[in-house]
């Protein structure tokens, strides 16, 4: 609008140069043409510089048509002189005209360069809102308001968020390096603005004259935070449009923060339900679990001790063997519910040590061989099974776990396979049972804790020792994964990364020998 | 030393624990004393100087590891210690401090007594026995020879060393580290764990039956290896 009052001086000169040709080709028709027409003809450099020119080009232009029409064409010609009188009128209405229509003009250019900025205003606001909606971190988000407040505005601005307990903290800041929005200052304007959601500071009805302009983020019902502007380089203040914008900038800005903060705590909200449902499992779980070896062991040892002369010693070993069985049975519990913790707290810190595969099978077979009964056992291994990298510890609790859940879903008479294979990236144990097979989508459930597949219920177990194998194996950069086995029963695969084969080490040759000395 | 009548003393602070070794090892006709402390516990030795420590590494007052360095000092008594599960660094610590052997909490009656009766035995021993018989094994630790069931076994020199130290212990655990330091003479370096396990595995194919079930040379997992004694 500057812009369009002080048009340049180059149309001044084409409008002076358009009438002058214009005023060259008429003048020779000058008796074949009846003045009104030319007089109207010259109401076209008018109308050209009032459209592309605004106002003051088209009454100039008008001006010095009327001037040119007057000396060359109104008789006296190559006077200013008028003859008759009527011509005065003439010029009159005709300087009316041009008036008219070039303030039409004007406002009608005024009004399309107008609408062009809306149409810019709203594409930027197009593009930030449709960014914003894909942010999901709230600092991100932020990064992107004050990005475009600076690019929109020219400002440095900082961004005020309230904390966990509703105090308003500096969060977010355009500029790293500035110190602008820290002081104690700045931080009261903020949180009077956060708390009227009232835009107040530079330029607005309350604090006016403070170097930053401090706008509330809100939405219908709740304020979010604050943006700030410093204002210290914008020296001409903000124009309507601006203001607007950054209405419109804080609008958006404050119902993405809105969407941000109900997703978390929508995820919170969801959580708690997981945590819950959890709870209630380990509660269900573990008060059966302990409750059975419980009352076997409490219900046994007190009947040895109230009526031990009532028992032949076939009974009384009988009881005791149950006495023990309950205690190892809590006892697996026990570890079981230990491990669980230590695998989710991430206390659990991993030993990286060589581990023999055969040793780590071995160390299972032997821990399985008191409950196997007649299932038979067979291993298979590969000629120079490769070493993994790992805890031999929990390996072995892994292994141990997945041969006696084999062993435990099997029937007693039936075959399990361990088989061990090599690729060049990765070792694999897979443990093959003829038990109860499972469906499709249960192979994927038994990883879950607490999770115990239908079949498997009259079974007692804590659904806990496949969560804590996939635990141990995601530990160690591995998987676990189980399908059925054919013709029946389950194949359970460990998956465990080996290392490169160049960063094996070598055995040093030694030669057998039969004299030592 | 006579085995029967040994005089243990038991450190744990917990009375049903001490209770439970009071009764059964009395049965086993060992003399029992007992310290429900550490502090107490160093006393005691010191005072009856037992055959043989059977130790708490997890008491209030004094840290087992504690009440096993004070012990060292002055005397070599068989000490096992008593550790729960998940504290497998503990047992490894206590082993390569001095520490005889262990037995994790929950323990069968049986697993502990035949620790204590291996710990025993190897106190009796005198040092230099020329020939080592364990079962079917035979080692001539002069000649360097080894024979199973009468038949001459072929070893590497590494392979000799490491069987000479898990047979000399036999019945006792060997940590990873003190076979690290013996056989190879150093500090706990990867790549000589690795042979370690590589040269066991050796070891196992020519005195093993079966290597995924082996009779002579066990693992404890995490800690090192066991040669089974015989009885």
């Amino acid at each position: 609008m500057g812009k369009s009052l002080w048009t340049p001086w180059w149309s001044y000169a084409s409008i002076t140069l358009l009438i002058s040709l214009m005023t060259a080709i008429l003048h020779p028709f000058i008796l074949e043409v009846d003045l009104v027409n030319i007089a109207l003809i010259y109401l076209f450099p008018v109308l050209i510089s009032s459209v592309f020119w605004g106002f003051r080009p088209a009454i100039y232009s008008a001006i010095v048509a009327v001037l040119a029409f007057d000396f060359f064409f109104v008789p006296p010609e190559l006077s200013f002189t008028v003859e008759d009188l009527r011509y005065l009128i003439s010029f009159g209405v005709y300087l009316a005209v041009a008036v008219l229509i070039s303030s039409l003009a004007a406002r009608l250019k005024q009004q399309l360069l107008y609408s062009k900025q809306k149409e810019a205003q709203t594409a930027s606001l197009y593009a930030l809102s449709s960014q914003m909606s894909a942010l999901t971190d709230i600092h991100a988000l932020l990064d992107n308001v004050s990005r475009h407040v600076s690019q929109n505005i020219g400002a440095e601005s900082v961004i005020y968020l309230p904390d966990d307990r509703n105090k308003l903290v500096l969060t977010h800041r355009s500029d790293d390096l500035s110190d602008w929005g820290k002081s104690e200052a700045e931080a009261v304007i903020a949180i009077l603005t956060f708390e009227d959601g009232e835009a107040a500071g530079y330029g607005s009805n309350i604090l006016r004259y403070s170097q930053g302009y401090y706008l509330p983020l809100k939405t219908e019902d709740r304020i979010y935070g604050v943006l700030a502007l410093n204002m210290k380089e914008l020296k001409s203040g903000l124009t309507a449009e601006q203001y607007q914008m950054l209405e419109a900038i804080g609008g958006l800005a404050a119902s993405a923060i809105a969407r941000v903060k109900l997703a978390e705590e929508a995820k919170i909200a969801h959580l708690s339900a997981e945590s819950e449902r959890l709870r209630t499992a380990i509660l269900d779980s573990v008060s059966h679990e302990l409750r059975t070896p419980l009352a076997a062991i409490i219900g046994s040892s007190t009947s040895l001790i109230e009526s031990d002369h009532l028992f032949t010693s076939e009974d009384r070993m009988e009881l005791l063997t149950t006495i023990r069985d309950g205690a190892l049975r809590m006892n697996r519990l026990v570890i079981n519910l230990l491990s669980m913790v230590q695998l989710e707290s991430g206390m659990l810190r991993l030993r990286n040590n060589w581990c023999d595969v055969e040793d780590l099978i071995g160390v299972t077979l032997a821990q399985v061989k008191d409950f196997q009964e007649h299932r038979t056992l067979r291993v298979h291994l590969p000629e120079n099974t490769p070493m993994v990298i790992g805890d031999e510890v929990l390996l072995e609790q892994m292994l141990v776990n997945i041969v006696s859940n084999a062993i435990k879903y099997s029937p007693d008479y039936s075959d399990i396979d361990i088989k061990v294979s090599v690729d060049s990236d990765n070792l694999r144990i897979s443990v093959f049972d003829q038990g109860i097979g499972l469906s499709e989508d249960e192979y994927v459930r038994i990883f879950e804790k607490f999770y115990r597949a239908s079949a498997t219920k009259q079974v007692t177990g804590t659904g806990l020792g496949l969560a804590i194998c996939q635990g141990i194996a995601e530990l160690h950069g591995g998987s676990i994964s189980g399908r059925r086995n054919e013709p029946q029963g389950t194949v359970m695969i460990i998956t465990l990364p080996l290392k490169k084969r160049h960063e094996m080490y070598t055995i040093p040759e030694e030669k057998e020998q039969d004299e030592y000395e | 030393m006579n085995e029967q009548g040994a005089r243990i003393l038991i450190v744990d602070d917990e009375p049903q624990i001490r209770k439970l070794l009071k009764v059964t090892l009395h049965a086993h006709q060992y003399t029992i004393h007992e310290a429900a402390g550490g502090e107490e516990g160093v006393r005691q030795a010191s005072l009856i100087h037992p055959d043989l420590i059977v130790l708490d590494l997890g008491l209030p007052d004094m840290s087992g590891m504690e009440v096993l360095r004070r012990i060292r000092e002055w005397s070599s008594v068989p000490v096992i210690v008593l550790t729960a599960k998940d504290r497998e660094e503990d047992k490894i610590l206590a082993l390569d401090s001095g520490a005889d052997d262990y037995v994790t909490k929950p323990f069968g009656m049986g697993e502990l007594v035949a620790r204590i009766r291996v710990a025993l035995r190897h106190v009796a021993k005198s040092a230099n026995e020329p020939i080592l018989k364990i079962g079917e094994l035979t080692l001539d630790l002069a000649q360097r020879i080894v024979e199973l069931n009468g038949e001459r076994i072929k070893l590497t020199p590494t392979e000799y060393d490491l069987l000479k130290i898990l047979a000399s212990n036999a019945g006792r655990v060997v940590t990873q580290r003190q076979l690290l330091q013996q056989v190879w003479g150093s500090n706990h370096s990867e790549s000589e764990s690795h042979y370690l396990r590589v040269y066991i595995g050796h070891l196992r194919k020519k005195l093993e039956e079966d290597s995924t079930q082996p009779k002579f040379i066990v693992t404890e997992p995490g800690i090192g290896y066991r040669f089974l004694s015989r009885d």
